[in-house]
């Protein structure tokens, strides 16, 4: 008498084909991607920030802020007029050796943001940036998360189960 | 084998045919090549106002990584100035003349420079001078100048584009990254190939010259070396060659079997890594000392350039793969699975130049108008000011690319695993790696 | 050879000549002056030559970072001279001499180097003013030697409590402004002596006397003045810490220079202003006697022929506000 499948094998084993672990990995990759991470909140507070600008490089070049908090940067130009543009916030301000020019903004945008110079201050002036992070860098963490979802989920995984389906197709067939 | 034959389509294949629509692409390329050479010599110094490195290090690098060689694999090769004067020369006139017999010395290159290591070591010559080159028109302007000059003196010295094929350092990438491309030339019929005689596609004929890249047409089987110069859809009697569309990455699933190939590949992830690192990231430190060409500090980021792309990179890769058990021989397992180096590279690229060329596009604007700083206004838009583009996208933009590739690269390990008979986790291991590291120096 | 091979090389020889003539033609016809920092030769042209009454139209670009154009002594709107982008600007000028023109953005260590000169010819119809002579010069006072002050307050000297001391004395000729450039708080402290206040009721009073010789106006007018071309070297607080000041130090040991083998001067660090000895040791006169001439090889410039008589003493009112309180 033939076998039937259903009869010898559980039915879930027959929903893990490829195309249902792609879907997996797609959604896995969805709720990694987009699901709202709680955001610890803290007192909002006032800092004030000192930033020495020389050709070419900031220092200090990578800050941490709390989110909300009201930031004084200000820039201390070293050698020639620096400036110093916020990535993502859209904002700056230039400061000319000898007079600290101060940006004051509130950080309500998440993430991490570069800064760098916006007033031509020699050769290397389009790579001289800093780094500003608001809180944690969601962005980073949600992107490694989905490139460890895509070589995790994608292919090895269905690879593996089609191996064990095929594996399992083979027992049926005696 | 799913393909479209582009050249099918009547228009586009006399479009291809002619000589004359690609000369006038050749001219208007020519001339704006001179140009930048003589923007970057007498131009303005300050690189953001001056053509130069306006024009050829964000908007030609703009649209060759992000457009051509993505999607038309060696595209700009088939529309770059740079062999065109040497060629000219070479044969005796800008459109075929009838046979005519070659006037220079059209030595064969030795068969020790007939592969891409010279690309590579130029390459890797240019990258240790980037910071500088990047910036500093004057330099922009010799380098351009270099190897213009250069492509004459081996057409005058060699057969075909010497140059192009064996010394530029673009076409070095372009060659490997085209591999991935959604576009190629193949023949249509074998047979027909085998039984045609004297082989105008390569030894060329009265409809032509033979392959300037020392590819014979009939063997073509990936991307890599074709400049997509259609010389030989001219000269094949049988009409036996066409421009296919096709999927994205067909040609990796052949994965190579040289080292000089396996070696770009490293070249091109490590320097797209370090540039990343060096120009894009806050420290200081690592920008000076790439920038002050002849320091002590500019010896050691050389050394410790060298060190990554050379050492580390491949050797923790030849690890990974030594710990692989198979009867294939260890050189053809490094080779073949570094294939799956390629789509990633490509992606590493992609997400690095997308950063600095959204951020400075807007240089390209305002030297419209005043391209040497000499306060031309020709366009109104001298005055444009400096404003970063489509910054929220940017992030985003660069995790797509950088995932994908990922994505790209681990399929395309498998494939080549199973070719070699091993497994793929330890080179997919090794991409997430890299991956993850890359994504924190850019993100 | 065929007509379309002939044509087509005509056409790329002729592109060609074009490509490189277009660009050493217009950049050889295109007169600019560009500015680089002082190391790497400041201005080029860095004479300019114009006629009086006629109006000179410059174009202006920078090879390097961030500078500005001004002309010394002449009240014009300063402009930006930005890297790769070209500035106009016209000027007319009443009377023939020579003026100094020089960069208003800090530029380098040597921003203050970087100066050229307008030759400008022309009748003189119009009276020649002769040029002042600096009082130190006519006071004959020693602008190099040690001027300490032997006594200092304890306290820093407030114009804001002094006032009510003040009402009641008989200080008019010590508040006189002749007496008020050419000595120094020291000396008039001095005059104090025999007066019933303790020392620091006398330093009240002298604050008083200074603040009385200058007015709201000037001590605003000095404040922007020291911003935009002292406080890089002296400090925006004046305590001679300003950005430039570790590289004057550093410098200083490589430059040593002889007057006459009299004195050696050297690259110094600059003045602190906060420094009650030296500063209330100085008179108004000897202040502007140093900004006048400069340090003669210590770094500090002259500012002779850049800023007029009336701004070097709002600037110097400016500085004795370091020492003194003038105002909550």
């Amino acid at each position: 008498m033939p076998h039937t499948p259903s009869l010898v094998h559980p039915t879930s084993r027959n929903l893990m084909t490829p195309r249902f672990s792609l879907l997996l990995s797609v959604m896995a990759g969805l709720v990694v991607a987009f699901a709202p991470l709680s955001v610890a909140s803290t007192t909002h507070q006032e800092r004030t920030i000192r930033i020495e600008a020389n050709q070419f490089s900031y220092s200090p070049s990578d800050i941490q802020i709390n989110p909300g908090d009201t930031v004084n940067i200000q820039l201390v130009s070293t050698d020639v007029v620096h400036g110093l543009y916020i990535d993502g916030y859209d904002i700056s301000v230039e400061a000319d050796p000898g007079q600290i020019a101060t940006l004051t903004f509130v950080a309500d945008k998440p993430g991490s943001f570069r800064f760098r110079c916006n007033v031509t201050c020699g050769a290397m002036h389009p790579f001289m940036i800093g780094k500003v992070t608001v809180g944690a860098n969601h962005w980073l963490y949600r992107s490694i998360g989905l490139a460890l979802v895509s070589v995790v989920g994608f292919f090895p995984l269905s690879t593996f189960l089609s191996q064990r389906k095929r594996k399992g197709e083979k027992d049926t067939t005696l | 084998m799913n393909r479209i034959e582009l050249t099918r389509n009547p228009f586009l294949k006399s479009a291809l045919k002619s000589r004359y629509p690609q000369l006038a692409v050749f001219i208007v390329m020519l001339i704006g090549y001179i140009f930048a050479i003589l923007a970057g010599l007498i131009g303005t110094p300050v690189g953001s106002h001056n053509f130069s490195i306006v024009f050829v290090w964000i908007a030609w690098w703009a649209i060759l990584i992000l457009v051509a060689v993505p999607f038309f694999g060696r595209g700009w090769c088939a529309v770059c100035p740079i062999p065109l004067p040497g060629e000219w020369l070479q044969r005796g006139a800008v459109l075929a003349p009838p046979d005519k017999k070659p006037k220079w010395l059209n030595l064969r290159v030795p068969k020790m420079f007939r592969n891409i290591w010279m690309q590579n070591i130029s390459f890797l010559l240019l990258a240790l001078f980037s910071s500088v080159l990047l910036t500093t028109p004057n330099m922009t302007g010799i380098v351009l100048a270099g190897m213009l000059f250069a492509a004459i003196g081996l057409s005058m010295i060699f057969e075909r584009r010497a140059f192009c094929r064996y010394l530029c350092p673009v076409g070095g990438f372009i060659g490997i990254y085209s591999q991935t491309a959604p576009i190629e030339l193949r023949i249509k019929e074998k047979q027909i190939c085998v039984t045609c005689e004297g082989k105008p596609c390569y030894n060329g004929s009265s409809a032509g010259y033979g392959c300037p890249w020392d590819v014979f047409p009939g063997g073509l089987t990936k991307n890599t070396y074709c400049g997509l110069c259609m010389e030989c859809i001219r000269t094949c009697p049988h009409d036996n060659i066409a421009v296919n569309l096709r999927p994205f990455s067909a040609d990796l699933a052949k994965p190579s079997t040289r080292i000089d190939e396996a070696f770009k590949a490293f070249i091109m992830l490590g320097s797209a890594m370090i540039y990343a690192a060096v120009l894009l990231g806050p420290w200081g430190t690592f920008k000076d000392a790439a920038y002050t060409v002849g320091t002590s500090a500019w010896f050691l980021y050389a050394l410790l350039f060298l060190t990554i792309i050379c050492g580390i990179l491949p050797g923790f890769f030849a690890l990974g793969i030594l710990r692989t058990n198979s009867h294939t021989p260890i050189k053809q397992r490094f080779t073949s699975l570094s294939t799956a180096l390629i789509p990633l590279g490509l992606m590493f690229w992609v997400a690095f130049s997308l950063s600095f060329v959204l951020t400075n596009a807007s240089y390209i604007i305002a030297a419209l108008s005043d391209p040497l700083g000499l306060g031309w206004n020709l366009f109104g838009t001298a005055n444009a000011v400096w404003q970063p583009m489509l910054t929220t996208l940017l992030g985003p933009a660069q995790t797509l690319a950088l995932v994908g590739g990922l994505i790209w690269s681990t399929r395309t390990a498998q494939k080549a695993a199973s070719e070699v008979n091993v497994s793929s986790i330890l080179v997919i291991t090794y991409c997430f790696i890299l991956t993850s590291i890359m994504l924190w120096l850019l993100l | 050879m065929k007509r379309t091979e002939l044509f087509s090389r005509t056409l790329i020889l002729f592109g060609i000549v074009l490509a490189v003539a277009m660009p050493l033609y217009f950049w050889n016809q295109t007169p600019l002056i560009h500015a680089r920092i002082a190391d790497d030769g400041g201005w080029n042209p860095d004479v300019i030559r114009a006629e009086a009454g006629k109006p000179l139209h410059l174009r202006l670009i920078s090879d390097d970072v961030m500078h500005g154009f001004a002309v010394g002594q002449m009240d014009i709107d300063t402009v930006d001279v930005e890297p790769g982008k070209v500035t106009d600007i016209t000027l007319t000028f009443d009377k023939p001499g020579i003026y100094t023109f020089y960069c208003t953005r800090w530029c380098g260590l040597n921003h203050w180097r970087m100066r050229g000169t307008i030759e400008v010819r022309g009748a003189s119809s119009a009276e020649e003013i002769p040029s002042s002579i600096p009082l130190y010069v006519t006071l004959d006072l020693d602008i190099d030697a040690l001027h300490d002050s032997p006594v200092i307050p304890s306290t820093r000297p407030s114009a804001i409590n002094g006032q009510q001391s003040a009402m009641n004395l008989d200080i008019a000729r010590i508040s006189t402004s002749d007496f008020y450039k050419s000595h120094s708080p020291y000396q008039a402290f001095e005059e104090l002596d025999s007066l019933p206040l303790t020392d620091s009721e006398k330093w009240d009073v002298v604050s008083v006397i200074w603040k009385s010789n200058t007015s709201t106006e000037s001590l605003s007018d000095g404040k922007k003045l020291f911003a935009q071309n002292c406080a890089a070297c002296h400090g925006e607080n004046g305590a001679g810490d300003g950005v430039f000041a570790d590289d004057l130090a550093a410098a200083g040991k490589d430059s040593m220079q002889t007057m006459n083998g009299a004195m050696k001067m050297s690259m110094q660090t600059p003045v602190d202003f906060t420094d009650p000895t030296r500063m209330l040791g100085s008179s108004p006169a000897l202040l502007q006697g140093k900004v006048l001439r400069g340090g003669m090889g210590t770094g500090m410039p002259m500012w002779g022929s850049i800023f007029t008589e009336d701004q070097i003493w709002n600037l110097i009112a400016y500085l004795y506000s370091f020492q003194f309180e003038y105002e909550k």
